[in-house]
């Protein structure tokens, strides 16, 4: 019913660009569901040349929310994730602009939708007509030198690019959640040495089922939002039957666990509420303090 | 897997950087914004500002380093560094913690089994005695060890159940007051006689051994510098104003008591030298706040070494390819109030400017902007000094430590510079009550 479509561009120029990308996105879900995503793309600093190189992507957001507050809530995620490290010491972690919304065509408030300078952005052009052929006419009539400054970076590739090493699981297991998205697959499975990694996609697609309906934005803004964090270093499943978003859950319902030396330790809702975000990856490592789910109450 | 926080996690880093070792870090909350989870190729927060949650929670620890695939751990000092339980923990999990086996921390790390151990090397402790239970067992052993001495509580701290006693006239009513005094404060009268060692030095040993039984000596460092709460200021080696016959000895006994352990990998034997006799005092079973000086006169670097030998690798030399060349000074600049009673000063940090220039080395965490949480140890830069001689290095740490601008907290860089300036430490002739003299000395110190 109320369900619309945003195309959300993703640029960030400091740290672990990847991951920056990864943790918008898992930020993302929290306000609806990330139903396409583009390929990553390293683009050279559009404006100001003096700043470092840029990672950008685009998404294809499924939300309840209108407009100005889906802009307050990806200016909310601009501020949590650019607090994470050391915002203090140079250009912004990540930027989230909201390209377009539905067929909409607003300016009002201060907002633009459309975004007024889409058609003069090759770093936003190039990855949203990978994912929406309508775009591909704009894009192909950006000069050859715009275009050439924004280069796809290979799921291969990526890495030595970026300078990262996949030394560890957590990376080696974001990888492998990037290619389980890319191949649009459900399931992979990776064994190698003494090593074996699992992932599975959970449905991204629990708002739309009856039982959960979609409701007006201001009723989530206007309640109160808990979010469960993980007190353990581990690695974090989802229970099963997995809880989905949308879910209605119990006081007490076991929503997932970590497991750590051997041990799981479960978490649970603590309270009863409906379940509106899973920002942690099933079978991904987390950290003391990181959200697992946020949970409305009342 | 980096244990620690600070300016030897960031150490440590470098080491591992320079090795292409790939680095998890680990940090508490308040510690996000730290350089040290900057720089490390990973990190991951393992609890709040409290230390017993975060650098002390071993079950997060050790989980950290299993799920991001860390094949050893380095515990730097402090924290967990002396933890034998944690080091066995580590090696069950098939972890390789660096630094000695855990047997060999439990052993040096409680002070009576390591003087137990020291003694049968044939190395010099403090004289003393075992427990007394009775005044008259105290006049015995008083005769045999000799005045002055002090009579201390068995689970003493802090100087309570302590007694100095200078003839035997005195002893009577100094060993009813300390058992009771003890009695009272732990719940344990039980008191020890030991010889009272007259203003002391602090000179300690750096040692280094492998898996093969090499262990070689990288020289002494002088720390008598301290705080009356004995916390180290200033360090330098080579000791300045020892004789080479004390010199020797304490490099000699440093070597036959780490032979005896069968020690590996990073080590300090701790002694007190006066009039020139030396008397092993406690060890310390890892890396060492003051590890800098030790690498500046002898080109080496401690902590490569300590991963390499902990990695199975052999020494590669012995203790005739190791020179000293020139002499070194460190000191530590802490967030703290000297004016204070050296009151922590946690806060931000405003402006910063560190030192360089020819033979500078500054290891520090900070930057302009950080924020010190008031969860950990104060220390929050170490400023090192090198030069051919003590006087070019002295003249070094001078001229640095006034290059050097922290604004937004309370620091002990004044206070380093008294201590610079003084004749004592120019002269090369100080010891423990050195310092302490000099905050006492009405008039004595500028700050005050």
């Amino acid at each position: 019913m109320s369900l619309h479509h945003a195309y959300v561009g993703i640029g960030t120029n400091e740290g672990d660009r990847a991951r920056n990308v990864e943790r918008a996105l898992a930020a993302l879900s929290d306000f609806g569901n990330v139903v396409r995503r583009s390929s990553l793309y390293r683009t050279e600093p559009w404006g100001k040349l003096d700043q470092p190189w840029f990672l950008n992507a685009v998404v294809l957001v499924e939300t309840e929310l209108p407009p100005l507050p889906l802009l307050g809530a990806l200016h909310a995620i601009e501020d949590r994730l650019g607090r994470v490290r050391g915002d203090r010491w140079g250009p912004r972690t990540i930027d989230l602009d909201l390209l377009l919304y539905d067929e909409a065509d607003i300016d009002e408030n201060g907002v633009q939708v459309p975004h007024p300078r889409l058609r003069e952005r090759a770093f936003a052009l190039v990855p949203l007509a990978e994912i929406d052929d309508r775009f591909e006419t704009l894009r192909d009539a950006l000069p050859a030198s715009d275009l050439a400054g924004v280069v796809r970076v290979e799921a291969e590739s990526d890495k030595p690019m970026l300078q990262e090493r996949i030394s560890s699981v957590s990376e080696r297991v974001r990888t492998l959640a990037r290619f389980l998205a890319d191949a649009g697959a459900v399931r992979v499975r990776v064994t190698r040495g003494d090593e074996d990694i699992e992932i599975a996609m959970r449905s991204r697609h629990a708002t739309q089922e009856p039982e959960a309906p979609g409701r007006p934005a201001s009723n989530v803004s206007s309640a109160r939002i808990d979010t469960i964090k993980a007190e353990l270093v581990g690695i974090f499943h989802l229970s099963r039957p997995a809880p989905v978003e949308g879910d209605l859950v119990d006081a007490d319902r076991e929503l997932g666990y970590v497991e750590a030396l051997g041990i799981r330790t479960p978490v649970h809702s603590m309270g009863a509420g409906r379940l509106i975000g899973m920002p942690a990856v099933d079978g991904a490592p987390v950290e003391y303090g990181q959200p697992l789910f946020l949970l409305v109450r009342g | 897997m980096i244990a620690n926080r600070g300016e030897i996690a960031l150490r440590i880093n470098r080491a591992c950087q320079e090795l292409g070792v790939s680095t998890v870090a680990i940090f508490s909350e308040p510690d996000r914004d730290s350089l040290h989870v900057r720089q490390a190729d990973e990190a991951f927060c393992v609890g709040p500002g409290p230390s017993a949650r975060s650098y002390l929670n071993i079950p997060n620890i050790i989980s950290t380093a299993l799920i991001t695939g860390c094949d050893a751990v380095h515990p730097g000092y402090g924290f967990l560094a002396e933890n034998a339980r944690f080091a066995e923990i580590c090696g069950d999990h098939g972890l390789t913690f660096i630094g000695p086996k855990p047997r060999v921390i439990a052993l040096m790390g409680d002070k009576a089994s390591a003087k137990r151990v020291v003694r049968e090397a044939g190395v010099a402790t403090t004289p003393g005695s075992g427990v007394l239970s009775s005044v008259e067992e105290a006049y015995e052993a008083a005769e045999s060890i000799g005045y002055p001495l002090l009579l201390k509580a068995t689970a003493g701290g802090g100087g309570r159940g302590m007694r100095v006693v200078r003839d035997a006239g005195e002893l009577q009513r100094a060993y009813a007051g300390a058992t009771a005094e003890a009695e009272a404060s732990f719940k344990d009268g039980r008191v020890y006689i030991e010889r009272l060692i007259r203003r002391p030095r602090h000179v300690e040993v750096q040692v280094f051994g492998d898996d093969f039984g090499n262990i070689v000596h990288l020289g002494e460092r002088d720390c008598s510098v301290q705080k009356p709460s004995h916390q180290k200021i200033v360090e330098e080696t080579p000791a300045p104003q020892l004789s080479e016959s004390a010199r020797a000895a304490l490099h000699e006994m440093a070597l036959r008591a780490s032979r005896h352990v069968e020690y590996t990998n990073a080590g300090t034997l701790e002694f007190l030298v006066a009039n020139d006799e030396v008397y092993f005092m406690e060890m310390n079973t890892r890396i060492q706040v003051e590890h800098p000086v030790t690498e500046m006169v002898y080109n080496i670097d401690l902590v490569k070494e300590q991963i390499r030998i902990a990695s199975g690798e052999p020494l590669g030399y012995t203790q005739n390819d190791l020179r000293s060349r020139g002499h070194a000074i460190e000191c530590r600049i802490n967030a703290e109030d000297p004016r204070n009673n050296f009151a922590p000063a946690a806060g931000t940090v405003s402006k910063l400017v560190f030192p360089g220039g020819p033979g500078i080395r500054v290891d520090t965490h900070l930057y302009a902007g950080a924020t010190i949480p008031p969860y950990y140890d104060s220390m929050i830069a170490k400023i090192v000094a090198f030069g051919d001689t003590r006087d070019v290095a002295i003249a070094r740490m001078e001229r640095a430590l006034r290059e050097t601008l922290v604004e937004g907290v309370h620091t002990t860089i004044e206070l380093c510079l008294e201590v610079l300036a003084a004749r004592e430490f120019r002269e090369g002739r100080y010891d423990i009550e050195f310092l302490p003299n000099m905050l006492a000395s009405v008039g004595g110190l500028s700050l005050r």
